[in-house]
């Protein structure tokens, strides 16, 4: 399943995070978030970001 | 794949802060010129609870302008609520408009989250 949690500090401050994209559609999935909410100061990828990105590439080379 | 993004809250979008005014319970929020103790400043007022000035935000940069007098005049900690009560319903109005589905929960240490199921119906 495809998730976009947004998290809302206290005193403002959002954090968004995408769950169970695969290749940079996580990126795309949330810009429009991103944009609508303010500015961008930091990001930080996950570790199934690697993960997600060989095996696509497996299958990629799999499917060739 | 997945990432997480820290964001700060800019205020731009009125129909947001209606809904967060509703949300806490202020007065709609008004638009136009306001004097605050020093000075006439345009856009788009809220008055917070206990403030003597209201906060106006410039819609088009995202810029907040008030006078609180350090604190003495109105507490930080309603304009916090404010912006958290902003930046959750203007999440929701972006969501509803993807057409995902939306659920918000209040977290411990009194963050809210919003989550967001792509491809959900609202």
């Amino acid at each position: 399943m495809k998730t976009i949690d947004v998290v809302v500090s206290p005193v403002g401050a959002t954090r968004v995070e995408t769950n169970g994209f695969t290749g940079d559609q996580c990126r795309q999935a949330s810009a429009f978030l991103e944009q609508a909410l303010g500015l961008a100061q930091n990001e930080r990828l996950k570790a199934d970001f690697y993960k997600t990105e060989v095996r696509d590439q497996q299958q990629a080379r799999q499917s060739s | 794949m997945s990432h997480v993004v820290q964001i700060k809250t800019q205020v731009r979008d009125a129909a947001a802060v209606r809904a967060g005014c509703s949300r806490l319970g202020l007065d709609a929020p008004v638009e136009g010129e306001v004097k605050l103790f020093s000075e006439t400043v345009n856009g788009l007022a809220v008055r917070l609870k206990d403030w003597r000035y209201p906060v106006v935000f410039d819609l088009t940069t995202g810029e907040s302008k008030f006078d609180n007098y350090q604190g003495r005049w109105g507490r930080q900690g309603r304009l916090d609520e404010f912006l958290q009560a902003y930046a959750v319903e203007k999440t929701k109005i972006e969501a509803r408009r993807k057409g995902y589905s939306v659920a918000e929960h209040r977290l411990a240490d009194g963050s809210i989250k919003v989550s967001l199921t792509v491809g959900g119906a609202s």
